[in-house]
């Protein structure tokens, strides 16, 4: 019987190998930028996540300007209680919005707007558009967009988002 | 057919679809984004292309085949699927929507019924070539092969900005 024992004792010491591992990952997605992606386009947003993944980013997509509303909590006009970080509401963390422009509902610019109207606001919003249109571009810059992008997006633009993104990170 | 052959007449095959206008430099960039952690990516996004576009040209043979043509109905359906086919770099069809757009603009019925018949021909033969070219590459892969680079010498003679820089 005592063998048995410390047979239990050397087991509950130490966490098994998968465990530890699952731990690690967990803490390394933690530590990753997180991208809420926003594209009617399913195209485009398989894309995007491509896109996003292949420069180490944590990537969650939606289809609509609703279904991003909803994520951060604002559909119902109603701001989230703010806990401690800027950054992180409902148990989400989101370091950057990338939306596309033409969307039906709710369109890219619409977004921009109920975010930088809300206490998501510090969070960048980068806009696409297939289109080169110079007034829907000051447009959304004037509202309040970090970046304005071309679609189709190339590896290349994700430069670009990295600096937006370490603007971001919290003061510590 | 050896493998060294296969892979040769697979290089040849997808050069001509970027020398005949087919595909763009946006198709490179979704070869480049495949890796070991998503090896089917390129044909994962070519079938969403195949499935979204054929719903929309069933969409817009639907709403062009009305007795009163919604085109502001027609022009968002076409917006889509020039959308979609830049997204992937499906050249020719992309630039049968550009065309299509301005017609809607017009609401010229006549130019936009052959604007749909152009695009669904666009469409239709980029299909065909990328089901070929993928299922070579498919063939090679099965025999044990790898699916060969094509040289960056090759991007500059037909003036495209191409592989990795």
């Amino acid at each position: 019987m005592e063998l048995m024992k410390s047979e239990n004792i050397v087991q509950d010491r130490q966490p098994q190998p998968q465990e530890e591992e699952e731990i690690m990952q967990q803490e390394e997605e933690e530590q990753r930028f997180h991208v809420l992606a926003v594209d009617d386009s399913v195209i485009d947003r398989k894309l995007l996540e491509k896109l996003l993944k292949a420069s180490s980013y944590q990537v969650t997509c939606v289809e609509s300007g609703e279904k991003a509303l909803e994520y951060l909590g604002l559909l119902h006009h109603s701001s989230p209680a703010s806990s401690s970080s800027q950054h992180h509401h409902q148990g989400h963390k989101v370091n950057l919005i990338m939306t596309d422009f033409s969307m039906p509902g709710t369109s890219g610019y619409d977004l921009l707007k109920r975010i930088k109207g809300s206490s998501w606001k510090d969070v960048p919003v980068v806009v696409m558009s297939s289109e080169n249109v110079p007034s829907r571009i000051s447009m959304c810059l004037e509202g309040g967009a970090e970046e304005f992008m071309l679609k189709p997006l190339q590896l290349s633009d994700l430069h670009k988002i990295q600096a937006h993104l370490l603007k971001s990170l919290p003061h510590s | 057919m050896e493998v060294g052959q296969m892979q040769r007449r697979l290089v040849d095959y997808t050069k001509s679809l970027f020398m005949e206008g087919f595909l763009d430099a946006q198709f490179l960039q979704l070869q480049q984004l495949q890796d070991e952690s998503n090896p089917d990516f390129v044909v994962e996004v070519v079938s969403l292309f195949f499935d979204d576009s054929e719903k929309l040209l069933n969409d817009l043979t639907m709403a062009l085949d009305q007795p009163n043509v919604d085109f502001k109905k027609v022009d968002a359906h076409v917006h889509q699927l020039k959308g979609s086919s830049s997204s992937i770099g499906a050249q020719r069809v992309k630039n049968a929507c550009i065309a299509f757009r301005s017609f809607c603009e017009e609401h010229n019925i006549d130019a936009t019924l052959r604007c749909l018949q152009q695009v669904k021909q666009e469409y239709y033969l980029v299909k065909n070539k990328l089901e070929t070219m993928l299922r070579l590459e498919q063939q090679i892969v099965a025999a044990g092969g790898s699916i060969p680079m094509i040289e960056l010498g090759f991007w500059r003679t037909i003036n495209m900005k191409g592989g990795k820089e």
